[in-house]
Parts: C-alpha cells; structure tokens; sequence
C-alpha cells in the first residue's frame, strides 16, 4: 500500500466542486499526497458581456458594468464612469467624489469579510465562518439601509452618484461602523492567534516576491508578498489623494497573509469612510444631465476589493461604445496560483484557491 | 516599485521611445487633476513593437491588459455627401473611387484590420502601445517578454482570426476546441449561440396561432 502511495497521479478538481464556489477546473498532478503540476482550464461561465457592452448606450452601460461582478459590483460602473468622464471632460462635483469613495469603501469591508468567513468554512471551524458571516451581515444591513440593496448598490451615474445621504442616514452609517469596528478587530486578533487557523494558513500556498511580480498580480494577493502596490495611492481617482489608505504589505505571501491584509484593508476602509463622512462637502452629487460624449478614447483605473481594476473605453459616434474592456483583479491572480499550489498538499487545495479571493464570473466576462 | 521615477514622466522618454522605433510614432499624452499620465502610442511599423516591450520590460513596467477590436470603417455617409457637393460643382471628378481610408501606420480601415493595444502600467501612469494588424494577419507574442500577456494573447486568437506567433502555449482559453474559430467576427443566430432548442410541437402551436391571427 505504501508503495502506491508514492506513484504519480493525475486528480480533477472541478469545475463543479463542493470547495469551489464557482466553476474552474484544475488537472492536478500529484506524487502521493503533493502537488507537482497544475493546469487550469477556464471558461464554464463565459457570457460574451464584451460584445454585448457594444449594443448599449453609455448610461446602460452603467447598469450592465455592476452586473459583471457581485462581490465587486461597485467598482466595475466605477471605473467605467471614470473612463466616460475623462472622455467627455466632465468634473465630478466634490460631494459626488465623496460619495463614490463611501460605496467603494463600504463594499470593501464586505467583500473581505465574505472572503475571509469562507477562509474559516474551509478551514472547518464552521462557528468562525458564522460569526464573520453575522458580521458581515451588519455591513449588508447598512447597504440596504443606505442604497436600498444588499449587493448591487446602484449608486453610480455618469458624473457622479445616483444617491446622496441626509443627516439621519449619516447618523445610522457612523453608528453602524461604531458596532462594526470592534467586532472586526475581535475577529483580527482571532485569525492572528486562533491555532486551528494558523496550522492550516501560515507557509500554505506562497507566493515569493518575485513570481508576483512575474505574474502581475494585484490587490490583497500582491501585498501579501511583499509588492507595495495600491491604486488609490499610486494613481489616485475621486478623492483618494486626500483619504490616503493605509497599505500595509506582508512579505510571507501565504494564505494567512492574504487574509490578514483583507482584514486590516476592512478595517482601513472603515477608517476612510469616518473621514469621508466627516468631511463630506456640500453641493451636487451628480452633474443631471450629461452632455454627448464626443469620439475619443480612455483608461481607468480602480482598486476594487480584490485589487486593480482596469477600464479600456473608445467612443465613436454612436451612443453604443465602439469597444468596451477591462481587465479584472482576479485575471492576473489565477496565473499565481500555479506557483501557490505547486508542492502544496491536495488537502490544501480549497484554501489556496480561496486566498486569491477568485471571481471567475468577471475573469471570463 | 514605488520608489522608482515613472520613466514616462522622463523629458527623454519620447525621444528614447523614437530612437527604438525604425517608423513614425504617433504620441499623444493627457496628465489628470491627480497628476496620474496616460499617454498613447500609435506605432506606424508593428515590428517596432518587440524593442518597445523590451524597454518597458526592462524598466519594470506591467501589462496589464491587452485589447482587441476591429475598428468600424470610417463614417461613408458623409463622405458621400461631400462626394456630392464636389460633383455639384466640377462634375470632371465624376469616377474617382474614394481611397480606403488608411490607419497612422497604412493598415487599411476596411472594418476587417485589428486594432491591438498593449496597456502597460508605469508605476502610476499608464502607457497604452497600439498597432494595427490586417485580417488574419500576426504579432510577434510578447508572452516571452510578459508573463501576463500568455491569457490576453491566448484569448484574442481565440475570438479574432490573427495569430501571435511564437506563443509558447496557443490553447484556447475560455471557449471549447469545438467551437469555430474567428466567432467574433461572424455572425451568429442568437439560437444558435445560446444552445437554445424547442421542440416540435412549440413550433407547431406558435404557426397555428400566426395563421389564426391572419384570418
């Protein structure tokens, strides 16, 4: 028996797989219980959104971006914004710039707490996952008692936002974050010093400095290895110049990293929407009516939960874009997972490709 | 990473990239309120695309998305009427065809030529590379250079009829080997393309429905 053990197999994981939320199929070669070579095959949610995109106005647009991704759904009308505003020349009103920073930050600390919650499912210590979920739970509660939605927050309009707070919604948002703050904290210090958690992430898929670099990965994924690279200060949008976050990069690059980034950037964008709160201009959220777009071409950039959010946008004459594409966080990241995986243990497979935090809905478009 | 000066903010960084170019660069830049620089880069000769990459390689810019589309011909209506303006007033002129209209670099703009632009970050900055390829036409692959080009290059081979040559792994990305190649350049039945069947008998109901609503 121990014999066979030893010989080389090749093992499919995927693309329906219990551990796996959505579909990817990895043909994994494994030499007993270790990974020696993976290869991943995509594809089983391409829907063809780019070519759709040039079929719609660019206000429909706007509406067709956010449905791209639903744990990123404010960052994809967002950039996409940005790109028609720099064509058309268009200037945000500051109250609006400010509100667009409020929903991208508010998202932030439930996505990476979505994340982080599957971290302890797979882990197996089911009372953590329910915790961090009922956490996150109070910041889905304030989506909707903000934007009307837990998920889709439909708070982007060409030239600014599409929503605006009064002082009683500003009220219950501080209030919010108040109950929020120590809970996240709480669950920091657990994922910091819970064993359970530690004997499954700590030296489990990393990813050196040098592979992140090769292969271009952003976000979360890239700060746990020790690259220093985040949008909003590297090429700041809306107001981050003036709400700077701040990065904190790991040089472990293993699944714990990854989570404990995710946990201090929720914590981070907590900070920033007290600032952005508290600083909060009056006047215009949005631009009404927008003029037409003359021909001309643009990019944007964002940091969207996952990391770098990158918009390609060319306008003819026609109200439809002439070409529509993007670039999401998730892309770069898979190729990394060549090098996580790779003599990694297949008990460990789950938890790998969960700390890319993956979205293989807007990876495949 | 951060601590490097963009190159592209570099009073050098045009004549550099000219120097390295044997054709005419087209170069157009815009700085935004925050100082982030995108700058555009339109290379008459796709083969000044190789040495290109390679300084961005070398000074440790990213690519970060490759883009394909093919550009619509140029608006013809109005071209026809300024046909007919001319022919209004000097009707010697009569039968001279007008030209394709030709991109920067002479690729034809016939509705079939692919436009490729290669988006690199620079630090903060963002330096986007375009070149024009005619129909099933070929680029050298970058993926040499740039790992992250292998998946962009891969799945533009699959949706458009040209070909990065020197790939070192040309699979199909998203879609399957049984699905033709080129499908955006075709036109598909929306029935067709959604795998969508209904049976006999639905088509049965619907033609007898139609026929009762005639009559």
């Amino acid at each position: 028996m121990s014999a066979s053990l030893s010989e080389s197999f090749t093992i499919p994981v995927g693309p329906l797989h219990v551990a796996l939320e959505e579909p990817m199929y990895f043909r994994v070669d494994v030499e007993g219980e270790t990974i020696t070579g993976v290869d991943i095959n995509a594809g089983h949610v391409h829907r063809g959104i780019e070519y759709l995109a040039t079929k719609r106005s660019l206000a429909q647009n706007v509406v067709l971006t956010e449905r791209i991704c639903s744990l990123c759904s404010n960052s994809h009308p967002e950039s996409f914004a940005l790109a028609v505003e720099t064509i058309g020349g268009l200037k945000v009103p500051e109250r609006g710039a400010y509100l667009r920073v409020i929903a991208g930050e508010l998202k932030r600390v439930a996505s990476n707490l979505f994340n982080v919650a599957i971290l302890a499912h797979l882990v197996g210590y089911e009372a953590l996952f329910m915790h961090v979920m009922q956490v996150r739970e109070d910041a889905q509660d304030l989506k909707e008692a903000v934007f009307g939605n837990r998920m889709n927050l439909g708070a982007i309009c060409i030239g600014g936002t599409r929503y605006d707070l009064d002082g009683e919604t500003t009220d219950i948002f501080v209030a919010s974050l108040d109950r929020l703050e120590p809970k996240i904290r709480e669950i920091l210090s657990t994922y910091k010093t819970n064993g359970s958690i530690q004997r499954r992430t700590r030296e489990v898929g990393v990813l050196r400095t040098d592979d992140a670099e090769a292969c271009g990965v952003v976000g979360p994924v890239a700060r746990a290895s020790g690259l220093h690279h985040d949008i909003r200060e590297a090429a700041p949008y809306h107001v981050y110049d003036r709400l700077p976050p701040e990065v904190l990069v790991l040089e472990e690059g293993d699944v714990w990293s990854r989570a404990l980034i995710r946990l201090h950037e929720a914590l981070d964008a907590i900070r920033i929407l007290r600032a952005a709160l508290k600083d909060l201009p009056d006047g215009p959220v949005n631009l009404g009516e927008i003029p037409e777009i003359p021909p001309g071409r643009a990019v944007s950039r964002s940091e969207a939960p996952r990391g770098e959010l990158l918009y390609y946008l060319k306008t003819g004459e026609t109200e439809e874009p002439e070409r529509l594409k993007w670039r999401v966080p998730s892309f770069p990241n898979w190729d990394a997972l060549t090098f996580m995986l790779n003599g990694a243990k297949v008990a460990d497979i789950a938890i790998i490709v969960n700390s890319i935090d993956p979205c293989i809905s807007c990876t495949e478009r | 990473m951060t601590d490097l000066p963009s190159m592209i903010r570099s009073p050098n960084f045009v004549t550099d990239l000219r120097a390295l170019a044997t054709r005419d660069l087209a170069i157009d830049s815009a700085t935004d309120a925050h100082g982030v620089t995108v700058l555009w880069c339109e290379l008459a000769n796709s083969e000044d695309l190789v040495p290109l990459a390679t300084l961005f390689r070398n000074q440790k810019a990213r690519l970060v998305m490759v883009t394909a589309s093919q550009p619509p011909k140029p608006d013809e209506e109005e071209e026809d009427e300024e046909e007919d303006e001319e022919t209004e007033g000097e009707e010697e002129n009569e039968t001279a065809p007008p030209a394709p209209a030709l991109t920067f670099g002479g690729t034809s703009m016939d509705g079939t030529s692919y436009e490729i632009i290669y988006h690199f970050a620079v630090q903060g900055d963002i330096v986007n590379l375009i070149v024009h390829v005619p129909q099933s036409g070929s680029l050298p692959s970058l993926t040499p250079l740039f790992r992250t080009a292998d998946w962009p290059e891969r799945e533009i081979m699959e949706l458009y009829g040209m070909v990065f040559s020197g790939h070192p792994n040309p699979r199909r990305l998203f879609l399957d080997k049984s699905i033709d190649p080129a499908v955006l350049e075709r036109l598909i039945p929306f029935s067709t393309l959604a795998n969508a069947a209904s049976t006999q008998e639905l088509w049965s109901k619907v033609t007898a429905a139609a026929k009762a609503g005639e009559s």
